[in-house]
């Protein structure tokens, strides 16, 4: 695992999926902007001012018309970094969860070692504050897509990813709402592409767990993902 | 004798209405209408509808179209899910062309 001692910043277009994160967007997209010149929220029909927010603290915002999910809101962003010609595309939860730091260290890896996708794991990192309930949920996710795509990872759930822009092509996430962090993975194991986990800290504030998944929402995936399949 | 009067009339407004639709296709049109037909047909001689099940190895033809009823609704219902799944898929399109075209960029693009 060697770190590229240049990583161009300009080529890549981090994109934050957002929904009704008005209190927390500006310091997000602060903090990212600190390092990116390229920030993509797209506004999943929130209707508070995170838009309003996301563009005063320096991102382009996309709005979607109405709430279309997080799946179909990272295909969006996703969509415009490409029309803008990344190099490369990460993507980046808008809580406050994830850690500019980390990203920059997966991009590091990316770029150095001739992959296409890299994944954030909490599970070889520290997640700080993770109660066990949702413990138990992730951990059960992770099974999951053991099963249904071969791949092993050790966090099947983690929105903070990094990608070369020609596997971001490749990838179409059909699932609008919280079924596509499998979908995703269920793709790069079709597409056989080259990926590899990298620890990050996700740092479980009150806010962002009151705002995550919660764990009824796992059923609610597999009910998704058993649908999309049926209706192929 | 009403119910049947009663029920043989819906049956026929029914198929003038859809015989009038021009949205639908002619090959649609026609399958609802033979339904229609035989089932006014039943309604008027319920005798035959009970020959017919009883050939089938049904008990009564209430029974009979009861059973069919289940089915077709059941298909129905499928059939309009996947509809759905489909329009939602138009419509994600759409927001989705339609947010890409207007995007906002922010205030201060003199940043590095």
């Amino acid at each position: 695992m060697s770190f590229t001692p240049s990583l161009n910043l300009h080529e890549v277009y981090v994109v934050v999926p957002a929904y009704r994160e008005a209190d927390v967007i500006a310091e997000t997209v602060g903090t990212l902007a600190e390092c990116f010149p390229h920030i993509v929220v797209v506004d999943d029909g929130s209707p508070d001012a995170t838009a309003e927010r996301a563009c005063q603290a320096g991102a382009v915002v996309l709005r979607h018309p109405f709430n279309l999910g997080q799946g179909a809101a990272l295909q969006t962003g996703i969509a415009y970094a490409l029309e803008q010609g990344a190099h490369y595309v990460a993507t980046f939860d808008a809580d406050g969860q994830h850690a500019v730091a980390d990203l920059k260290k997966m991009l590091g890896v990316l770029m150095g070692n001739q992959l296409d996708v890299v994944l954030g794991s909490r599970f070889l990192g520290e997640p700080e504050g993770l109660p066990r309930v949702r413990l138990i949920a992730l951990k059960a996710a992770v099974l999951f897509t053991k099963a249904t795509s071969g791949l092993q990872l050790t966090d099947a759930h983690n929105g903070l990813r990094a990608m070369t822009a020609e596997a971001a092509r490749k990838l179409e996430i059909t699932q609008d709402r919280m079924a596509h962090a499998s979908e995703i993975i269920n793709q790069i194991a079709r597409l056989e592409l080259r990926y590899r986990e990298v620890p990050v800290t996700i740092r479980y504030s009150e806010y962002s767990l009151r705002k995550g998944q919660k764990v009824r929402g796992s059923v609610g995936i597999l009910v998704e993902l058993l649908v999309g399949w049926l209706s192929r | 004798m009403i119910i049947k009067l009663l029920l043989i009339s819906l049956l026929a407004l029914l198929a003038l209405f859809v015989a009038l639709q021009r949205v639908t296709s002619r090959g649609v049109r026609f399958t609802v209408l033979t339904m229609l037909a035989i089932g006014a047909y039943f309604v008027w001689r319920p005798e035959h509808a009970n020959a017919v099940a009883q050939t089938l190895g049904v008990g009564r033809g209430a029974d009979l179209l009861m059973y069919l009823w289940v089915v077709i609704t059941c298909s129905v219902i499928l059939l309009l899910y996947l509809k759905i799944v489909e329009l939602n898929r138009m419509l994600t399109q759409l927001a989705r062309r339609l947010a890409l075209s207007q995007p906002i960029h922010p205030p201060d693009r003199s940043k590095p």
